[in-house]
């Protein structure tokens, strides 16, 4: 008789293995990283730029300047572009955030010949012009007026604002009148400073040929844009946390989020602040979850995350709850932060967390684009694969004591910041 | 390409295997042939709820996330109007556990008060999170009774209204799952660091004992052809208007599915689609719009959704795309032709990236009949004509076909 009370036996992970990127270098100094592996006949180009928006006087412009790259260069309209590459299959996904800008191309191997010209005329010679400038405009202010009628939308932005005040770029709270400062000469300008000549790294993935391997390269080489490894960062005052009551009348649910300015992933207390955080929320059986939504039935969802950059983190609580029940998801919150300073994690949690983080980090190098993804934190961190390596150790080697030591030193109720925003 | 082997155990429950080494790790795919379409019209959103309560513990195991996450496994699932599907994705030493959970709740659930109680709020909570608290969150709920009559379809996967979902009791529940929840309703999918070997004796052991149920027939009923235009107009507290158009098109089982597929394509597949270009770039009237097919099992829709740009009457907005409609009946180049089929086929490709998505992809189109067609998709897609898009724009892209729904915003109050 098959016995389907006890379960099969584990094993209990073992080591980790992180497929190697090549690392080169183009004749200016950038750095080339390549990861030639993969199943299905794809590839993908990142490049990174120093162009997010600390590079900017405001985020807008940084944002905008990424955004509007692929709309027409050149002798080529933004529809001609579009035209070339959806031809193809192809398509281009563009990201700015704090530090970097990344413009990337996705296209399949059969026709990556095809796509690169492309690629090469939207980074040489966007155009960003007057009408292109005038759509976007009236596309990000009416998408952030819905926005502003989010609940969620509207606790992430306040909650920014109250750990890095309103003259960091992640704090600045966004407004309609943004918008009047895009033109096409600061977007010019913004792109021959932050695109042309800071260059920071470039990352290849996918099922590449030989001839492939050369064309991208060469494609590559032949922009002549500068290199730059420089480290736009000021330290921040830490601002005074507080509590932030945000009115959103006939709302049925209210947003929640608690947290406060944390660190990056060179700090000493990653590791452990990592494998804290996801006890506390930041899995399906985190604390969070068992008790406000498996026990309370409280909320949908609710998670905590460690946000990091290279210079700098923060730390958050994030949930959407019904709004009869926000004062008791507040009160169960500070519960269960609280307990994990005054109460050892019972081996068998932390025993149960450290697998499962073994087996998330198998999943996130699970395929070869998530592989190229990992490696490109590691470069642009100025990380090795040790960094992989010693965090797999540290799930091996912490301790029930080691994580509440890192509760108490980090988990003060008084240094977080809260936000609420409901009815 | 997938490469892969079919088995099928006694009790019918198939077996797909997709063998890769290049991976540590396994998915596992269960797709159970039941969504919101079996629903008993006044408990809606019963299929969804069900599947929450999936997770609630089993007949011999009183955890499933504990377990699984312990194995270093993590898992989640979703439903739809036709199917229910559950997947894990585990470290291959520890495939075992997998089978020992997913084969535990296959064969019976703990169904506790409990349980139940917590689900319920927790579903009601997602109602609100995602329906109701969300500017124009409630679209679905509008559109499908416009648009259905008769055909389950007519209600979301999330249920009618939150009354449903409150008054669903353990009793219900426990009829769902003898009626569904069994091994010849059900596909097994693995992908990843699995040989067939491997996956037919641990299948024999853990899933062959589940006995299967007779399954009765669906018999669900068919929606009459619509005859002319139906229009719902919404006021709401939302920052601008928004415009949705929907036409009822062909099931996915039907041939012509490709070339309905291909016509959304033209429609608004990629930035240079015709909608796109002609509604946001070029007259403004629109600050986005997208065109897409459902692709329901029975017979399904073609939506068209747009945010009117302010300032913009719906009237004139709709007016517009009932223009481009007109000219694209008028014909397709083969340039475009060409494009959209490149696209279905990048589209395809950049679906595959992980063993997670191939498992579910083997197990969707063994649903539709044979997991082969995930190989042949691109085959299927090449051979359709612009004739055929054409022949469907004039069948189905028609105001007698169509049902209008329109959110007017604070603006015009």
């Amino acid at each position: 008789m098959l016995n389907r009370i006890n379960a099969p036996e584990l094993i209990i992970p073992g080591n980790l293995h992180i497929t190697d990127a090549i690392v080169d270098k183009l004749s200016n100094g950038t750095p080339y990283i390549t990861i030639n592996s993969g199943t299905q006949e794809v590839i993908k180009i990142d490049l990174v730029f120093e162009a997010g928006s600390t590079y900017s006087t405001h985020p807008i412009i940084a944002n905008t300047c990424n955004r509007l790259i692929e709309e027409g260069s050149g002798k080529f309209s933004s529809a001609e572009i579009s035209e070339m590459l959806d031809q193809y299959g192809a398509y281009f996904v563009t990201e700015a955030g704090n530090e970097f800008a990344t413009l990337s191309l996705y296209t399949t191997c059969k026709y990556i010949l095809q796509t690169l010209p492309v690629l090469k005329t939207v980074l040489t010679e966007p155009t960003f012009a007057s009408e292109e400038i005038e759509t976007y405009k009236m596309q990000g202010k009416q998408q952030l007026a819905i926005n502003l009628n989010k609940v969620d939308f509207l606790a992430r932005r306040n909650f920014l604002n109250s750990i890095y005040g309103d003259n960091h770029p992640l704090g600045i709270l966004s407004k309609m009148e943004d918008f009047d400062q895009l033109s096409k000469d600061v977007l010019l300008d913004f792109y021959h400073h932050n695109y042309r000549n800071k260059l920071r790294a470039v990352f290849v993935a996918g099922k590449l040929s030989s001839e492939h391997e050369i064309a991208i390269k060469s494609l590559i080489e032949d922009l002549k844009f500068n290199h730059s490894n420089s480290n736009n960062y000021s330290e921040l005052n830490i601002l005074n946390p507080k509590q932030t009551y945000i009115n959103k009348k006939d709302s049925i649910q209210a947003a929640i989020r608690i947290g406060k300015k944390m660190f990056n992933r060179k700090h000493e207390d990653y590791y452990d602040f990592t494998i804290l955080n996801t006890i506390l929320g930041g899995y399906f059986g985190s604390r969070l979850m068992s008790n406000i939504r498996e026990d309370k039935g409280f909320t949908y969802g609710i998670g905590s995350g460690l946000a990091t950059d290279i210079n700098d983190g923060y730390f958050f609580i994030t949930t959407e709850v019904g709004a009869n029940v926000a004062n008791d998801a507040l009160k169960e919150i500070y519960f269960e932060v609280e307990r994990l300073q005054n109460e050892i994690v019972p081996e068998e949690e932390l025993n149960l967390v450290k697998n499962y983080l073994f087996g998330s980090f198998q999943r996130s190098i699970d395929g070869v684009f998530a592989l190229s993804d990992r490696h490109k934190t590691l470069h642009l961190n100025n990380l090795t694969s040790e960094h992989y390596l010693n965090y797999i150790n540290r799930l091996k080697s912490i301790t029930a004591d080691d994580v509440r030591m890192c509760a108490q030193k980090h988990f003060e109720k008084s240094s977080f910041s809260e936000v609420v925003v409901g009815p | 390409m997938i490469n892969f082997e079919k088995f099928e155990l006694a009790n019918g429950l198939k077996v797909i295997v997709h063998e890769d080494e290049s991976t540590p790790l396994v998915a596992m795919n269960i797709l159970y042939k039941v969504g919101a379409r079996d629903e008993d019209p006044d408990q809606t959103g019963f299929a969804h709820l069900f599947e929450h309560l999936m997770f609630g513990g089993s007949i011999n195991i009183p955890s499933y996330d504990e377990p699984l996450q312990k194995a270093g496994g993590e898992n989640n699932a979703f439903t739809n109007n036709d199917f229910t599907n559950y997947y894990l994705t585990i470290p291959a030493a520890n495939l075992e556990t997998g089978f020992w959970l997913e084969s535990d709740r296959m064969l019976s659930l703990a169904f506790t008060e409990k349980s139940l109680e917590v689900q319920r709020n927790v579903v009601i909570e997602e109602f609100r999170q995602r329906y109701l608290n969300q500017p124009y969150g409630d679209a679905w709920l509008k559109l499908r009774p416009l648009a259905y009559k008769v055909h389950p379809y007519q209600w979301a996967t999330i249920g009618k209204e939150v009354a449903h979902i409150e008054n669903a009791s353990l009793q219900d529940v426990k009829n769902f799952f003898k009626k569904w929840y069994a091994p010849n309703n059900a596909i097994l999918t693995l992908a990843g660091n699995c040989s067939v070997e491997k996956a037919k004796e641990l299948c024999k052991k853990w899933f062959e004992p589940i006995p299967a149920v007779n399954l009765v027939d669906r018999n669900l009923p068919k929606e009459p052809i619509q005859t002319e235009m139906r229009r719902l107009e919404i006021k709401a507290d939302v920052p601008s208007d928004q415009l949705y158009l929907a036409f009822h098109c062909c099931s996915r089982y039907d041939h012509d599915f490709y070339a309905t597929d291909l016509l959304s394509d033209v429609l608004s597949r990629g930035k240079s689609s015709r909608l796109y270009q002609q509604l946001v770039k070029d007259k403004k009237l629109f600050t986005d719009i997208g065109a897409y097919m459902l692709g329901d099992l029975d017979d399904s829709l073609i939506l068209i959704e747009g945010k009117i740009s302010d300032g913009v009457s719906p009237k004139e907005a709709e007016d517009a795309v009932f223009d481009v409609i007109e000219e694209l009946k008028k014909g397709i180049s083969d340039k475009e032709l060409e494009k959209i089929k490149n696209k279905a086929y990048s589209t395809l490709l950049f679906s595959e990236m992980s063993i997670a998505n191939k498992a579910l992809n083997l197990a969707y189109y063994e649903m539709l009949g044979d997991a082969d067609l995930a190989n042949q998709q691109e085959k299927i897609y090449n051979s359709i004509e612009s004739s055929d898009i054409l022949t469907i724009a004039n069948t189905i892209l028609t105001k007698e076909n169509c049902s209008v729904l329109t959110y007017l915003s604070n603006h015009h109050a």
